[in-house]
């Protein structure tokens, strides 16, 4: 594991900004952090780095203590603040500049090769600036290194669809080359294309950790039946749970192919049936909007 | 490694304006102040000077017949507001930006993702400040020492006697950067470290004066930084100035190496909110 916490807590006074968090990121995995503001998704990323200390528990980053080695975590580590503000009188040249000097393995051609793609004038001074084009600098210092791991906090808020798509394609190019990214964002979608993995924190809690491919192999089933659902058989029964019923109405959840649960369904009294993949919208809906979750289903 | 180069010419970026700003002001002061000075004739001063109450006199800090004196008067100008108020500014401005000034803006975020310690980051810009602090010492000294040697009172006052006195504006901006550090180390808000080191600047002043002033709260004088910022008792041109000047300096000197210590200390252990 690259990234590992074991109940990992912060907590300010009576507020509890993370609780026992406990995780691991294996080497080369692009693992996605989602839930609301507030959830605790900086906290946990900014415990890995050492800008806070835990108030228990423990974080460790490719062997790294991050309370006792902060140094050494961020020596193999490159990391995107939520919100990056630079130096607004440098240009983008004297930032590249900058933190090509202050770090060994930020090679400068390679940022201003990616303030290029992302179609950034680093001739600008940073003052001048828009809070997008602040951003594609920065990103263009973070993904200019060679760290392991790359830590990206909302790396897409404030840009264009194109320099959006840009970003996708740059984390997917650090994960070939063998990388392992942490990729926090509220959207959906943007987790879904790029990552392997993805946790759900809420309220500080970690609760739900899943593979994208398995959340993408899931399917949906609402169906109308004409007589009241018997349940699932307990042969299926890890394989397909039943969400919401009632009404005459079932849905049901299937974690993998739906081979092999057809000739249950056709056994069942039903009137209409939808079958649809669950996504990764529906499983965060799950914890964050239930009401919404209910609504879709 | 407590150093980071690549820190050192960022915060050289960053107080280069008011290097420049106040090189300028103290390049041009002391001659200015030595031109005005000249135009009152040493008789009148005198007059001038007898018409000040005995009580007032105690807040000079030397008898009043070593005003009196050319050598007395260009020593009137390091404690003129324009030395004293520019060092202070020096002190605050550049000790505030230190940790709140950086949170302030957001830019101690991307600095500390770099594999750079937080001591390297904080003793880096100790050390820029207090050279920064040196360089315009260096232009004060030159630009007194010009004046006397060739302005209205040329031939009259040795400039080597102002040394310890340039030395003692240099302890007040370490002293004051240093303290000013320390709070800076511990607090979020740059506003705010810049109030509390004005609040303890007006309480410093007023314990002084108050211990100048009264017989029976001398002691409250003993608790003032300004009670070993007293430029104008060492340009005696003896040993006793350069040892009353290892008194002074020792003292401011040793407040601000406390203060980046005790900053430092803060900054190394304390969580770093996320910009707000």
């Amino acid at each position: 594991m690259l990234v590992r916490t074991d109940s990992l807590t912060k907590r300010y006074g009576g507020f509890t900004a993370l609780d026992g968090c406990s995780l691991g990121v294996p080497t080369g995995e692009s693992f996605g952090l989602l839930g609301p503001n507030g959830a605790g998704k900086t906290t946990l990323l900014r415990l890995l780095l050492g800008y806070i200390r835990p108030t228990s528990g423990s974080a460790v980053v490719a062997g790294c203590d991050a309370v006792a080695d902060p140094l050494g975590v961020r020596r193999r580590t490159a990391y995107l603040p939520g919100e990056a503000r630079l130096f607004r009188r440098m240009t983008g040249h004297g930032v590249l500049d900058f933190f090509a000097a202050l770090r060994r393995d930020c090679r400068r051609a390679a940022a201003v090769a990616v303030a290029d793609r992302l179609g950034l004038d680093c001739d600008r001074q940073v003052a001048r600036m828009s809070t997008g084009m602040r951003q594609k600098l920065a990103l263009a210092v973070v993904l200019a290194t060679d760290a392991p791991l790359v830590i990206l906090d909302e790396p897409t808020a404030n840009l264009d669809p194109t320099a959006r798509a840009e970003v996708l394609d740059l984390v997917r190019e650090a994960k070939r080359a063998g990388r392992t990214v942490m990729f926090s964002s509220h959207v959906l979608s943007e987790v879904e294309a790029v990552c392997d993995r993805v946790v759900i924190l809420r309220a500080g809690r970690l609760v739900h950790d899943e593979r994208i491919d398995r959340i993408r192999r899931g399917h949906r089933i609402t169906a109308r039946l004409a007589a009241p659902f018997a349940g699932v058989p307990a042969a299926l029964a890890d394989r397909v749970r039943a969400t919401a019923t009632g009404g005459g109405r079932v849905v049901l959840e299937a974690d993998d192919s739906l081979a092999g649960l057809l000739g249950w369904l056709a056994t069942l009294p039903v009137e209409e049936m939808q079958v649809e993949p669950v996504g990764l919208a529906a499983v965060y809906d799950r914890f964050h909007r239930p009401a919404a979750a209910e609504s879709r289903a | 490694m407590m150093w980071s180069t690549a820190i050192w010419k960022r915060t050289w970026g960053d107080q280069r304006g008011l290097v420049l700003a106040l090189g300028a002001l103290w390049a041009a002061f002391p001659w200015i102040y030595l031109g005005l000075s000249a135009q009152i004739p040493m008789s009148d001063f005198q007059m001038l000077l007898r018409l000040i109450p005995e009580d007032w006199q105690r807040i000079s800090g030397v008898p009043l017949a070593e005003v009196a004196t050319p050598a007395g008067r260009v020593a009137l100008a390091f404690v003129d507001p324009v030395i004293v108020l520019a060092a202070t500014v020096w002190g605050i401005t550049r000790g505030s930006d230190a940790v709140s000034g950086q949170l302030e803006r957001g830019t101690l975020e991307m600095v500390l993702a770099a594999p750079v310690s937080r001591a390297a980051v904080f003793v880096t810009q100790a050390i820029a400040v207090t050279t920064g602090a040196a360089v315009l010492c260096g232009i004060l000294l030159a630009s007194v020492c010009t004046a006397v040697a060739f302005g209205p009172w040329a031939g009259l006052v040795e400039p080597a006697r102002f040394v310890p006195a340039v030395a003692n504006v240099f302890g007040l901006m370490v002293g004051l950067a240093g303290i000013t550090a320390a709070v800076s180390a511990a607090d979020n808000h740059r506003w705010r470290t810049i109030g509390i080191l004005c609040g303890f600047y007006v309480v410093s002043l007023l314990a002084k004066l108050v211990g100048r002033l009264s017989d029976a709260f001398g002691w409250v004088g003993w608790l003032s930084m300004f009670g070993v910022y007293e430029p104008q008792r060492l340009v005696g041109g003896t040993v006793a100035s350069w040892s009353l000047l290892a008194r002074y300096d020792g003292v401011l000197l040793g407040l601000g190496i406390l203060g980046y210590v005790v900053g430092a200390m803060i900054f190394s252990r304390r969580d770093l909110p996320a910009p707000l």
